[in-house]
């Protein structure tokens, strides 16, 4: 029994899940579940990091690491992921108690989507990598759809659902030609296969093509975005904030493992014969496509959307060094999903603090001077946007850093790709700053709708534990490096 | 505590921020109080500094602490003749021009406390740093506090000036982190270590090109924040639309984090680039003069006029510093701190006359001596000291800084000569004396017209507080530089030392290689003395 230790996080969320679906048919008053939820999602992560950081993770029946992988990088991102959800199981508590609908099955539908995700993140298998994608997919579009009396999410979800499941059919046929080609799912398998040229070249490309296309919708990258400002747009502001953690983070894990897992291998492709180039002109688009649509919009929560995009380009520039300098990248890239995951939720949570029933804090206007009527309210989100701006000293800016600097290693090329890179981010000043101008530096309009910030502990608790780490993250940023240096040196020398 | 006051430096305003962002709002007073106190604590500390030994150009008070083993970044900070009178002008011009702000800044004085201390402390922490990532995070820190200052407590286009201000700071400094990473990269990969210490990557010798494209990026992000002709554009629009206090500081210590950054961090590490490129900024430097001058000259809005006589000003500095010699750098140092002195003080006579009559519009005024004489001695005498006279600030370092281009022997190029710079660059004192000169005359002399100006009262003496200990400057540095150089010689010599050597390291380098520049120099002194003029030799005659 104690060899299943290391998918323990896992194991756990399924009984959360259960339990609390249980308890949710059974009792009337639910007012509890968003703690409940948060703690055993919490509860999840901490098992993660602990295993994360002890000596060795005990080893699992083959059976479960055929599929599942039991190691650090898996843990990692069974961190980042599970405290994404768990601090968006906080700001669902105060956000949808305050605009009156919550119900159980929220909850319930997050623990198995967070399940899906920490799958998909720890796939190894090519069969569980599309259960763990649709695991999370179908859990996720019933989130987004979870205000189905307002015509905006009903219109997300459906777009979400019709775009992913194309993008999960294309995975599905890249997968299947794969397989094809190799005559193995495992990812490991593939590697040899591909690596001692035994797979057929032509269609093994033909098939990564379609898997990195169905990976990139996952992940918001350009030109595979067309979902994401209404999906992140029209969900309850609290699904918004794990889709663009949770559902992110899973998506770049499964990107690391089948591009550097299986098609990692130096000896068989070069600069610019491997997947690199690929790889550089999605981070190229969806930096500059990301950053400069995030200008035009007056909702604050379509540019958190757009940002998040630009965000997925940026996490896209360390994946494209991860082909010459290796683990230093893969690290690179977990350090910024971790960073990204805080700085995030501090800037959507404090969106959400920002409206109280019936007024909900959307556009810039609605925050129109909210930092002298709330300056408490004000300030974390000025940080969190700050922190996505990439300023130092907080966690953005490292990650940024980490990421740009992996780009440069990698030399060459790259190095151009770094300097579009930060001046994709210059771009970001505007739009962010934006938010700043409106909470300190405007006044509302004579009789505009003045939005009131919500009294919710839930939210302020979530607001408190990713300000915390937005800050530590960027100051004291040496253990949280060296834990996804371990991680990445785990998958990859 | 002596070994590690720099920390304190950096600690105090840090602390002080804390305590405020603590106290209640209504706390006015108190905050005011507490705030000026925190930074006189600064100054005191910071004098501390002038008492070490400054004879040899090595770094005083060093301290060094691992901050991400990792990566090789650390805390390390330490001073030296170059440091000293920058650092001691900002903590000697943050509380002055704090205690100026108090007298206009009425509404959220908490916040306006809060940033000013946290613009104290990223500008310190800038002057300190030895560590370019340090460095880099001290120097993007400035940007928020000054931001929020311009667009918070600023004018009627605060937003758009205090956006400009941040974007194209922003859009220079990130290409430099690009160019710091390369470097930092390089290092990496002969050393087998990671590092952003300034002393260890200084034996780093890039090849040619690198060296071009880095020094580029960095010339880029200092040239902004200088502001050098043409990337001056957002200083006017940050100017006028300050409050009194942040003009002061924007003009009297964070313009020169882009020379600092020169001479610290760009011209060490990329000699080459620099000695290539230097004239090339140096004749920027002196379209600056020029085009600075003549553009002030026919402004209306004081603030304006002032804003553009700083790029006319801190062209001669250009000049000075890319000359390359002992004369030019250490004319461009002094200048420095004249122009911190001199413009922080012509903003805050100009924060006086708007706090009476809510207009900064030379049309405005007239005939002001009759009613404010004390008013107009201080603004002539700053006057005085901006545009040069002997015996003020202003001449010691625009002679030093013009004489040094007048005798550099750096090749140009493009048929251009150090001379026809150094004469160009003359008419820009002339025409300093025919704008400011225009301006006092517009101001103080003449009939006093306009009848709301009849009832100005003189300037107070909560007022002259702040102006009096600058005027006190404007003597000492006009008439006993000696004090001032005595301190920066031995690292200016030293400085012009090893850029000739690294850059002759440089010359000879196809491949990025590690250098012991120590022993180097140790050797060529055994070999014969170093010739501080090696460069001069190449000099086409």
């Amino acid at each position: 029994m104690s060899s299943l230790v290391g998918v323990a996080p896992l194991l756990l969320l399924v009984v959360a899940g259960l339990s609390i679906m249980v308890v949710d048919a059974f009792t009337r008053e639910r007012t509890e579940l968003a703690l409940v939820t948060a703690a055993s999602l919490f509860v999840a992560a901490a098992v993660a990091g602990v295993l994360l950081v002890s000596d060795g993770v005990p080893a699992s029946p083959e059976l479960v690491t055929r599929y599942i992988a039991v190691d650090r990088l898996g843990l990692f991102f069974d961190v980042v992921i599970c405290a994404g959800a768990g601090l968006s199981a906080l700001l669902a508590g105060g956000y949808l108690r305050e605009h009156g609908f919550e119900r159980g099955e929220f909850y319930v539908l997050l623990i198995f989507t967070t399940f899906g995700a920490m799958v998909l993140a720890r796939a190894v298998d090519l069969v569980s990598i599309f259960l763990g994608l649709e695991t999370m997919s179908l859990g996720a579009y019933a989130l987004v759809a979870y205000r189905r009396t307002s015509a905006r999410s009903v219109e997300g979800a459906v777009k979400y659902f019709l775009l992913g499941s194309f993008a999960a059919a294309i995975l599905l046929f890249g997968s299947a030609l794969l397989y094809g080609a190799t005559g193995h799912t495992g990812l490991a398998d593939i590697h040899r296969s591909v690596a001692s040229g035994e797979a057929d070249a032509a269609l093994t490309i033909f098939a990564l093509v379609m898997l990195v296309v169905g990976l990139a919708f996952k992940v918001g990258a350009v030109p595979f975005h067309m979902w994401v400002p209404d999906a992140y747009e029209g969900a309850p502001t609290p699904v918004t904030t794990f889709m663009s953690v949770g559902v992110k983070a899973a998506a770049v894990a499964v990107l690391v493992r089948v591009l550097v897992g299986a098609f990692g291998d130096p000896s068989t492709m070069g600069l610019y014969t491997g997947w690199t180039p690929v790889i550089v002109l999605l981070a190229v688009v969806t930096m500059v496509y990301g950053n400069l649509a995030a200008i035009v919009q007056s909702s604050v929560k379509r540019m958190l959307a757009y940002s998040s995009i630009a965000h997925a380009g940026y996490i896209l520039v360390g994946l494209a060094a991860a082909y010459q300098v290796g683990s230093f990248a893969v690290s690179a890239v977990l350090y910024y999903t971790a960073a990204y995951t805080v700085s995030n939720v501090l800037a959507l949570g404090s969106l959400i603090l920002m409206g109280s029933k019936g007024k909900e804090a959307v556009s810039y206007d609605d925050l129109a001077g909210a930092g002298r009527r709330h300056p408490m309210a004000a300030f974390p989100f000025a940080v969190g946007v700050l922190s996505l701006l990439g300023m130092p000293p907080t966690a953005g800016f490292f990650g940024k850093y980490y990421v740009f600097s992996a780009a440069v290693q990698a030399g060459g090329p790259l190095v151009w790709l770094a300097v579009l890179g930060v001046l994709a981010s210059a771009v970001g000043a505007y739009y962010y700053l934006k938010v700043i101008v409106y909470l300190f530096m405007r006044e509302p309009e004579e009789d505009a709708p003045i939005a009131v910030p919500m009294q919710s502990g839930y939210v302020v608790v979530a607001l408190v534990v990713a300000g915390y780490y937005v800050v530590k993250m960027g100051v004291t940023p040496g253990r949280y490096m060296d834990w996804a240096i371990s991680a990445a040196s785990s998958f990859i020398s | 505590m002596n070994t590690q006051i720099l920390s304190w430096l950096l600690v105090v305003p840090a602390f002080s921020a804390l305590v405020i962002l603590l106290v209640p709002r209504q706390w006015e007073n108190a905050i005011r109080r507490f705030s000026i106190m925190a930074m006189l604590l600064e100054l005191v500390l910071s004098l501390r500094l002038v008492f070490a030994d400054y004879s040899t150009a090595a770094y005083h008070f060093v301290e060094k602490v691992v901050w991400v083993e990792s990566f090789g970044i650390s805390y390390k900070l330490g001073v030296d003749g170059v440091s000293l009178w920058l650092v001691i002008l900002t903590t000697a011009l943050s509380p002055i021009a704090l205690y100026a702000s108090w007298g206009s800044v009425t509404t959220r004085i908490k916040e306006y406390a809060f940033s000013f201390l946290l613009l104290e402390l990223g500008m310190l922490g800038a002057f300190l740093a030895l560590d370019l990532f340090l460095f880099y995070v001290f120097w993007e820190l400035m940007l928020v506090p000054m931001y929020l200052i311009i667009g918070v407590w600023g004018g009627k286009d605060r937003v758009y000036a205090a956006v400009k201000f941040f974007v194209y700071t922003m859009v220079g400094s990130l290409l430099m982190l690009v160019a710091i990473l390369y470097v930092v990269t390089s290092f990496e990969a002969l050393a087998g270590h990671y590092t952003f210490d300034l002393q260890e990557l200084s034996s780093l010798v890039l090849p040619e090109l690198p060296q071009y494209l880095c020094f580029a990026a960095f010339a880029l992000a200092f040239a902004i924040k200088v502001p050098m002709f043409p990337f001056h554009t957002w200083l006017p629009d940050a100017h006028v639309q300050a409050p009194t206090g942040g003009s002061v500081i924007l003009a009297a210590v964070l313009l020169k984090l882009g020379i600092y950054g020169f001479i610290r961090f760009a011209m060490p590490l990329f000699p080459v680039a620099s000695q290539a490129l230097g004239p090339a900024l140096a004749a920027l430097g002196v379209v600056g003069i020029i085009y600075g001058a003549y553009t002030a000259w026919v402004q209306r809005d004081l603030k304006k006029l002032i804003a553009y006589s700083s790029v006319s000003h801190m062209g001669f500095i250009l000049l000075g510093l890319f000359a390359m010699n002992r004369t030019g750098i250490s004319g461009a140092i002094l200048q420095m701190i004249n122009h911190g002195v001199s413009t922080g003080a012509l903003f805050l006579l100009v924060g006086v006359i708007y706090d009476r009559r809510h207009t900064r519009m030379l049309d405005d005024f007239g005939g002001l001596a009759k009613v404010m004489p004390w008013y107009t001695l201080f603004f002539v005498i700053i006057t005085m000291s901006s545009i040069g006279l002997p015996g003020t600030n202003g001449f010691i370092g625009e002679f030093m800084a013009l004489a040094g281009a007048f005798f550099s022997r750096t090749p140009i190029g493009f048929g251009s000569s150090w001379f026809v710079m150094t004469l160009l660059a003359t008419t820009g004192v002339i025409f300093a004396a025919v704008y400011m000169l225009h301006a006092v005359l517009r101001m103080f002399w003449g009939k006093l017209e306009n009848e709301k100006n009849a009832a100005l009262s003189d300037i107070t003496r909560r007022e002259s507080l702040a102006i009096i200990p600058l005027i006190a400057m404007v003597f000492w540095i006009g008439l006993y530089p000696k004090f001032f150089l005595d301190k920066m010689n031995p690292t200016v010599d030293s400085f012009v030392t090893d850029f000739t050597v690294r850059y002759y390291e440089g010359r000879r380098t196809s491949e990025p290689r590690l250098v012991d520049f120590d022993e180097l120099k140790q050797k060529l002194e055994a070999a014969g003395g170093l010739a501080m003029t090696a460069i001069e030799q190449e000099a086409p005659r």
